[in-house]
C-alpha cells in the first residue's frame, strides 16, 4: 500500500511532456507504426533526455508502468533505454548491472521462447542498438568485474554469488541462440545462391520471415566477430563471417553503426593475422564512406560515435600502412598524416617508431576482456589471484602485436638503402649498415618474408579468411651467392583519368551551349510566340536547317552536324 | 591463408564439424581435438584452426587445461613460421591465473621464455641461432618431453627455412645453407638433392621460382569499362 502511494507521488513528478511522449511511444510500438517509432526512439527520446535528465535517471518503468497498462513488453523495452541511459550519461552501479543484464534475459527469453514468434516490429536502428548495447555492457561489466581493489565488500558478497552474470557462455549463448532461431545462416545461402523468395521463406520458418528476428540473428553474427575480437580469437571471429557479405548493398549497411563497426573489426583482426593489406582495404573502404556520408549525417545521434571510430581506424591504417607501404588513396592518406603524422614518421623508420606503434595500437585496439574474471567466490584463490595476478588483457594484446612489429624493424632501413641500386654486393651493403655480412643476409629474408602476404581477393566470395600470397612491395630483390640484385616496379604515367574528367567536362561545355538558343536564329525566334506553344519546339530545328543551308556552317546537334555537312 | 591452412584436407569430418558448429564450445568435446592434436604430432599434420579449438573451450573452462597438450600445440605452431600461429595460440592463453591448483607441477610457464625464443628466432630467420639454443643443455627439459614426440618437429623447422631460401636466393653459399638447415656434407647434399636444388661447387644453386627472380616492371594504367561510362553515353545522344 505504502509502495503503491509512493510510485503514485512519483508519478506526480514527472513531467508532462514525458507522460505524453510515454504514452505516445507505448502506443506507436503497440500499432506497429515503424516511422513514429522512429521518430520516437531517435529524436523524442533524446530530446527529452537533454530537456530533463541529462543529469538523472529516467523514472523508474515500475514509476510509469500505469502509463501503458503495465505492458510488461513496453517495460522491458523501457528498461533497455532506461539503462543505455544510466551507462552512456551516468555511472552504472552494482545494482544497475546486475539489473540490465536481468533485463536483457527478459527481453530475449519473450523474444526466444514464447509460442510462436514475438507479435512486435523495431527499426532496424534499435535492433541493432540492442545487440550492439548487450556486448557494450558485458564488456563494461568484465573489465569492471576485473578491477579487484575497487570492490566494496558487500559487492564483493554479490558477486561471489552471481557468478553466471555476464559471463561469457550466456553471452554467447544469447547470440548464438538468436542467430539459430532466425535461420539467418540459411537465409544468407539461399539469397547468395539466388533462390526464390517463396523458397527461401518456406526455409527459413515462421521465425526467419519476420524482419525482427531476420535483422536480430543478422546483428547477432556481427556480435559474434565483435565478442571474439574481444576475446583474443581472430580467426573464429573472421569464421562467424562467413556468410556475411561485406558491400554497401549488404543488410549490414542499412545501420551506419554497424556498418562501420563490421569493418573496423574485421579490419582489426586482418591486422593481427599481419595481413595488413585486407586491413588496408577495409579501412579505407569504410573511411571513405564515412567521408561520404558526413555531409548528410552531421545530426545524427550516432555520429560522434562513428566519428571516434573513424579516428581510431586512421590510426590503425597508419599502423598497417607503414608495416606494409603500398600506395593509398591520396585523401585518406592525407587525412592520416594531418592526424598522426607524428607518429606516421616515427613508424616507417623502423626500431625506433616502437614507441609510436604502442601509443597507436592502445588508443586505437578494442576494449579486450579476459575470458576468467577474478575467482570472487573463493577467497583463497581470490588473495592468490591478487597476489599474481594475470596479464592485464590489453597488455598481452599489444605485446603479441609489438613482438610483430619488432620482428621486422630492420626492414624500413634495408629499403631505403635498396632503393638507390640495381645490383650490390651484400658486405658493402653490410658496411653501410654496421652489421656483419650474416646478420644482412638474414634481415633480408626476413625483409623477403614481410613483403609477402595472404590477400584476399577484393572480388571474391566465401571466407574472410582465404586468401592467396601476393607480393606487397614495390621493391624486389633476390640474392645470387653474394650479390643482391634489386628490381624495382614503377608506375607508369597516368593519364587516363586526366583525358576522361577533360572530355566529360567538354562534353557538358558542348551540352550547355547547344541547350542556349542558336546566336543565329535569335532575330527569327522572336516571331514564333504568335503561332503558339505547340508549334515552337518544331521551329528551331527547321529554322537551323535553313540557316545552315544559307551560311554553310554546321549547327548545334550532333546527328543534324553530320547530315548538314553531307548535304553540303 | 591458403584453403588448406583454413581446412586441411586431413581433417576428419567429425573434427570439421566440430570446428565449423557451435559444438566446438562443448567441454565434452575436448578429448576428441586433442586426440586429433596427438595424432598430428605423430603424423606430422598440422590444423592450426583444430588445435585453436582446444585452446578456445581452455580458455573458457580453466579446469580442462592440459599443459602437455597446449606445448604440443605451440611447438606445431612454431613451425608454421612466418604464418601467425603462434601468436594466435598465445592470444588465447594466459587468461589462465596461477591460483588454480594444479595435480602436477605444470612444466608450461618454465618452457613458455624459450618457446617463444624459438619462435622468434625462426620468424627473424636467424636460423644458426635457432639451432644453437635448441640444442643447447638449457632446453633438454623441452626436448626429451615434448620435441621427441612430435615427429619430424626438425624437419619442419628445415622447411621453414627451405621456404625463406627458395625466396630469397637464387644461389646460396653451401656452408651458409649448411648453418641455416643444421646439415653437413652428404645429409646436406641429399637435402638439397631432394629440394631440386642444383650442387654447383662451393654453392647451391636455386631453380627459378616467383620469389627470387627480380625483374623491374612498369605498372601501367589501366582503363576500366565503368570509368568509360559518362563518355559513351554521352556518344549516344541524338
Amino acid at each position: 500500500m505504502q509502495m503503491q502511494l509512493n510510485q503514485q507521488q512519483q508519478l506526480a513528478s514527472v513531467p508532462d511532456a514525458v507522460k505524453r511522449f510515454i504514452v505516445h511511444f507505448h502506443q506507436s510500438i503497440r500499432d506497429g507504426n515503424l516511422p513514429e517509432i522512429s521518430l520516437a526512439y531517435e529524436s523524442g527520446w533524446n530530446r527529452l533526455t537533454e530537456k530533463f535528465y541529462s543529469k538523472t535517471e529516467w523514472p523508474e518503468a515500475e514509476t510509469i508502468s500505469p502509463l501503458v497498462g503495465d505492458d510488461p513488453i513496453f517495460l522491458i523495452l523501457y528498461r533497455e533505454l532506461y539503462y543505455r541511459h544510466v551507462y552512456s550519461r551516468l555511472s552504472p552501479n552494482i545494482d544497475d548491472r546486475f539489473h540490465s543484464y536481468e533485463n536483457s534475459c527478459e527481453l530475449f527469453n519473450y523474444l526466444l521462447n514464447s509460442d510462436g514468434p514475438a507479435p512486435l516490429d523495431l527499426p532496424d536502428q534499435w535492433l541493432w542498438d540492442i545487440i550492439d548495447e548487450f556486448i557494450y555492457q558485458f564488456q563494461s561489466f568484465c573489465s569492471w568485474k576485473n578491477k579487484v581493489g575497487s570492490k566494496s565488500e558487500d559487492e564483493m558478497a554479490m558477486l561471489a554469488e552471481a557468478t553466471q552474470i555476464w559471463s561469457c557462455y550466456s553471452v554467447l549463448n544469447v547470440l548464438y541462440s538468436l542467430i539459430q532461431k532466425s535461420q539467418i545462416l540459411e537465409y544468407l545461402k539461399a539469397t547468395q545462391a539466388g533462390e526464390s523468395t517463396e523458397a527461401v521463406a518456406e526455409l527459413v520458418g515462421e521465425y526467419g520471415t519476420r524482419s525482427l528476428y531476420r535483422m536480430l540473428g543478422y546483428f547477432s553474427i556481427i556480435g559474434l566477430l565483435r565478442v571474439h575480437t574481444l576475446l583474443g580469437d581472430y580467426t573464429l571471429a573472421l569464421k562467424v563471417m562467413d556468410n556475411v557479405e561485406l558491400s554497401q548493398k549488404a543488410p549490414l549497411a542499412r545501420v551506419t553503426a554497424c556498418h562501420v563497426a563490421t569493418y573496423y573489426y574485421v579490419g582489426f583482426c586482418y591486422l593481427m593475422l599481419r595481413r595488413y593489406p585486407d586491413a588496408i582495404r577495409m579501412f579505407v573502404t569504410i573511411l571513405n564512406f564515412i567521408n561520404r556520408m558526413r555531409q548528410y549525417h552531421t545530426r545524427s545521434y550516432q555520429y560522434d560515435q562513428v566519428n571516434k571510430t573513424g579516428d581510431r581506424m586512421y590510426a590503425l591504417l597508419a599502423i598497417c600502412s607503414a608495416l606494409s607501404p603500398s600506395r593509398l588513396d591520396d585523401n585518406i592518406m592525407n587525412t592520416v598524416k594531418e592526424k598522426y603524422g607524428d607518429q606516421y614518421t616515427k613508424m616507417t623508420q623502423g626500431s625506433e617508431g616502437l614507441q609510436a606503434f604502442e601509443e597507436l595500437f592502445t588508443f586505437a585496439c578494442p576494449k579486450f576482456i579476459a575470458a576468467n574474471p577474478p575467482p570472487y567466490e573463493n577467497e583463497v584463490q581470490l588473495a592468490a589471484w591478487l597476489e599474481e595476478p594475470p596479464a592485464d588483457p590489453a597488455q598481452k594484446h599489444l605485446a603479441l602485436f609489438l613482438s610483430d612489429v619488432h620482428a621486422q624493424d630492420a626492414v624500413p632501413t634495408l629499403r631505403s638503402f635498396l632503393k638507390l641500386y640495381t645490383s650490390l654486393d651484400a658486405g658493402k651493403l653490410a658496411n653501410f649498415l654496421d652489421v656483419d655480412e650474416e646478420e644482412l643476409v638474414q634481415q633480408m629474408m626476413v625483409m623477403k618474408q614481410s613483403s609477402r602476404s595472404v590477400t584476399r581477393p577484393a572480388t571474391s566470395a566465401g571466407s574472410l579468411l582465404q586468401g592467396e600470397v601476393v607480393s606487397t612491395s614495390d621493391l624486389d630483390f633476390a640474392i645470387e651467392e653474394n650479390t643482391v640484385h634489386i628490381a624495382e616496379s614503377t608506375v607508369g604515367r597516368r593519364y587516363g583519368g586526366w583525358f576522361i574528367r577533360n572530355i566529360e567536362h567538354a562534353q557538358r561545355v558542348f551540352d550547355s551551349m547547344r541547350s542556349q538558343p542558336l546566336p543565329i536564329t535569335k532575330t527569327a525566334a522572336v516571331t514564333p510566340p504568335v503561332n503558339g506553344q505547340v508549334e515552337k519546339s518544331d521551329a528551331p530545328a527547321a529554322q537551323s536547317r535553313q540557316t545552315s543551308g544559307r551560311t554553310g556552317r554546321a549547327v548545334w546537334g550532333g546527328a543534324n552536324a553530320r547530315r548538314v555537312e553531307i548535304e553540303a | 591463408m591458403a584453403a588448406t591452412w583454413i581446412h586441411p584436407a586431413s581433417r576428419p569430418t567429425e573434427i570439421d564439424t566440430l570446428v565449423e558448429g557451435v559444438d566446438r564450445y562443448n567441454p565434452a568435446n575436448v578429448q576428441y581435438l586433442e586426440d586429433y592434436m596427438y595424432q598430428q604430432t605423430r603424423e606430422r599434420g598440422y590444423d592450426c584452426l583444430a588445435n585453436l579449438a582446444i585452446l578456445k573451450l581452455y580458455q573458457f573452462n580453466p579446469d580442462l587445461y592440459n599443459s602437455d597438450v597446449v606445448i604440443h600445440i605451440l611447438l606445431k605452431a612454431i613451425t608454421a613460421s612466418p604464418g601467425p600461429d603462434f601468436n594466435l595460440c598465445l592470444a588465447l592463453l594466459g587468461d589462465r591465473g596461477p591460483y588454480l591448483p594444479t595435480e602436477d607441477p605444470d612444466p608450461l610457464p618454465a618452457l613458455l621464455p624459450h618457446l617463444t625464443q624459438l619462435h622468434t628466432l625462426l620468424l627473424t630467420c636467424r636460423f644458426p641461432k635457432f639451432w644453437a639454443l635448441y640444442r643447447s643443455p638449457e632446453l633438454a627439459p623441452l626436448r626429451e618431453n615434448f620435441t621427441i614426440e612430435c615427429v619430424g618437429f626438425e624437419d619442419s623447422v628445415r622447411e621453414v627455412v627451405a621456404r625463406a631460401v627458395r625466396g630469397t636466393f637464387s644461389k646460396i653459399g653451401r656452408d651458409r645453407l649448411g648453418a641455416y638447415l643444421d646439415l653437413k656434407k652428404l645429409d646436406l647434399a641429399e637435402y638439397a638433392h631432394e629440394q631440386g636444388w642444383q650442387m654447383d661447387g662451393h654453392s647451391v644453386v636455386i631453380p627459378p621460382n616467383a620469389d627470387n627472380v627480380v625483374k623491374s616492371s612498369v605498372q601501367n594504367e589501366e582503363i576500366k569499362l565503368p570509368q568509360l561510362a559518362k563518355i559513351l553515353a554521352h556518344a549516344q545522344l541524338p
